[in-house]
């Protein structure tokens, strides 16, 4: 029996000799970014002898960081806005009427879940283009709606389901509009829902390259944080000081988000994975 | 109704995603299957892309899951600090890809130097990213970095749902640990496994960002994706129609071998 009480002890030292090698290459970025040059040129896995600040500073303003970073935010939150007002909407009202044009339309809606990014990105481009979407993080954003609204709507579409009809009657006998009822009735019970599609939506949006690198490129003043520490790794593709800097303020916000919701991330990126 | 205002940008924009994989612009005129036969024919470049795509693929689906499930056993049994340990494994996975390829540029090259000289051993001294033969490890290596701890909370999760009582049972009956898990456990679970060769799947065959920052294809072209070649082919030398012809392709495979793995896995998922 004394086996059962030491094995979980023994488990939890090995596993975090793990977890320890593997967030190892973080910890060298982390003490890297505050190495002088020559430091980092000597030895990379010595701590750090001073804390050159001045790494930060100058990435910062090289950078453009706090420009980039408001664009991001704002490309982000007009996505994830979106996201959710259309997507709770359509899969309420999708969700409640039983027609089959309704179900034609929600099988239309969610299939491009099936088609991967890269396999429309040219054309999307070319629309987005046509439609002045270009060139901008509100732009960006609003490409964001058709592109997460699929997964959204169909987990909106799938937790209606599970909230009793007699509720809107309710609502409606007692003279509430069909927005009304949605609003104020039916959105809150979604919420286990909503903190899903934001979660992974903020996530994806926030992190994405690749669209933001076909639409916002052009124009210097829009870019995103991630485009903008790419070109930054290109500008410094030997000072490493300066890169790792870049690196740790780029990937600050993300950290600082999951540090602080860390619960409502893993539950909700599973619940997403799982759903679809 | 508002709804209808909002509806009809997003099936236009679904709309058009649509009407365009086969669409050559407007501008230009339409060669038919020219496109096509060029692509089958006379592309080696997009066919080594594709070899390279399926091996890595292959790679990461085994061994991610393979690595995910095998943590997650472990991290659900009775570990102490399994929250901190899950949420550690998981740190990676919030990093966006091209910043995960730019951190390994970095450990490949300057860390792996001064791993060598304190170490010694001769597996700091690889070139890493510019050895044909290795170069497909480091990428194989960093992708399941990058996503291993979305896997492991997809499998802690399922794990979770296993009734206890099924495991007792089976304990009871003198079924040892080994017999248990698979015996057991595993066909349990199948459901989250179906989710997580999906996703590893299609990531896999979708690998982009990755693959940019990391080696941008190289070295020569060893390490190019087809979603890298796309890009190339459209953005790159603007061959748009030619893009949109191998954009189709790879969206029948993905679509091809996705519906055969869930077809595979479906059918082994058992009710308790």
């Amino acid at each position: 029996m004394k086996e059962r009480f030491i094995l979980p002890y023994v488990w939890t030292i090995v596993l975090t000799l793990i977890a320890t090698v593997y967030l190892y290459p973080l910890f060298l970025v982390l003490i890297n970014s505050f190495k002088t040059f020559q430091e980092i040129t000597s030895n990379v896995i010595a701590l750090p002898t001073s804390l050159e600040w001045h790494n930060f500073a100058n990435t910062f303003k090289v950078m453009n960081y706090p420009r980039y970073f408001l664009n991001t935010l704002a490309a982000t939150s007009i996505g994830v806005l979106g996201v959710v007002s259309i997507s709770s909407m359509a899969g309420y009202k999708l969700s409640r009427t039983n027609s089959r044009i309704s179900f034609i339309m929600f099988m239309v809606l969610i299939a491009p879940m099936m088609i991967p990014f890269h396999s429309f990105m040219i054309s999307l481009v070319k629309v987005a283009k046509e439609l002045k979407l270009i060139g901008s993080p509100a732009g960006l954003g609003v490409l964001y709606w058709g592109l997460g609204a699929s997964l959204a709507l169909f987990m909106y579409h799938g937790a209606v389901k599970s909230v009793p009809r007699e509720l809107d009657d309710c609502a409606s006998i007692d003279g509430a509009s069909p927005l009304r009822t949605f609003f104020q009735i039916i959105f809150p019970l979604l919420q286990p829902v909503t903190v899903s599609v934001i979660v992974i939506n903020t996530m994806w949006m926030w992190n994405d390259f690749l669209l933001p690198l076909l639409v916002l490129s052009g124009s210097k003043k829009s870019l995103t944080l991630q485009l903008a520490a790419y070109n930054f790794f290109g500008l410094y593709k030997i000072d490493w000081n300066y890169a790792m800097a870049g690196v740790l303020l780029t990937i600050l916000p993300a950290i600082i988000f999951y540090l602080s919701l860390q619960r409502y991330i893993i539950k909700g990126m599973v619940a997403g994975a799982v759903k679809s | 109704m508002v709804l209808i205002s909002v509806e009809i940008p997003f099936l236009m924009s679904v709309f058009s995603s649509f009407t365009k994989w086969n669409g050559l612009d407007k501008a230009q005129t339409f060669i038919g299957f020219q496109n096509y036969h060029e692509l089958f024919t006379d592309d080696p470049k997009m066919w080594g892309a594709f070899g390279f795509t399926l091996k890595l693929t292959l790679g990461s689906v085994v061994l991610v899951n393979i690595l995910a499930l095998l943590l997650a056993v472990i991290l659900d049994s009775d570990v102490k600090g399994k929250n901190a340990l899950r949420a550690a494994f998981y740190v990676p996975n919030i990093i966006s890809l091209i910043i995960i390829g730019y951190i390994w540029r970095f450990i490949f090259s300057a860390g792996f130097n001064s791993l060598y000289e304190k170490t010694g051993l001769e597996i700091f001294m690889l070139s890493w990213l510019g050895d044909v033969k290795v170069v497909y490890f480091s990428v194989l290596m960093v992708s399941i970095w990058h996503s291993l701890g979305f896997y492991l909370v997809i499998y802690i999760a399922g794990l979770q749902t296993v009734p206890h009582e099924l495991i007792e049972a089976a304990m009871i009956d003198g079924a040892n640990k080994t017999k248990r898990f698979f015996n057991v456990t595993l066909p349990l679970i199948v459901p989250s496994i179906t989710v997580s060769v999906f996703h590893s799947l299609s990531n896999g065959l979708k690998s982009f960002d990755i693959i940019f920052s990391l080696t941008n294809g190289g070295p020569g072209n060893v390490t190019t994706t087809i979603a890298l070649d796309i890009y190339r082919t459209a953005f790159v030398i603007n061959r748009f129609g030619y893009g949109t012809a191998k954009s189709v392709v790879l969206f029948l495979m993905i679509l091809v071998l996705s519906i055969f793995q869930v077809q595979i896995f479906k059918q082994r998922e058992v009710e308790v």
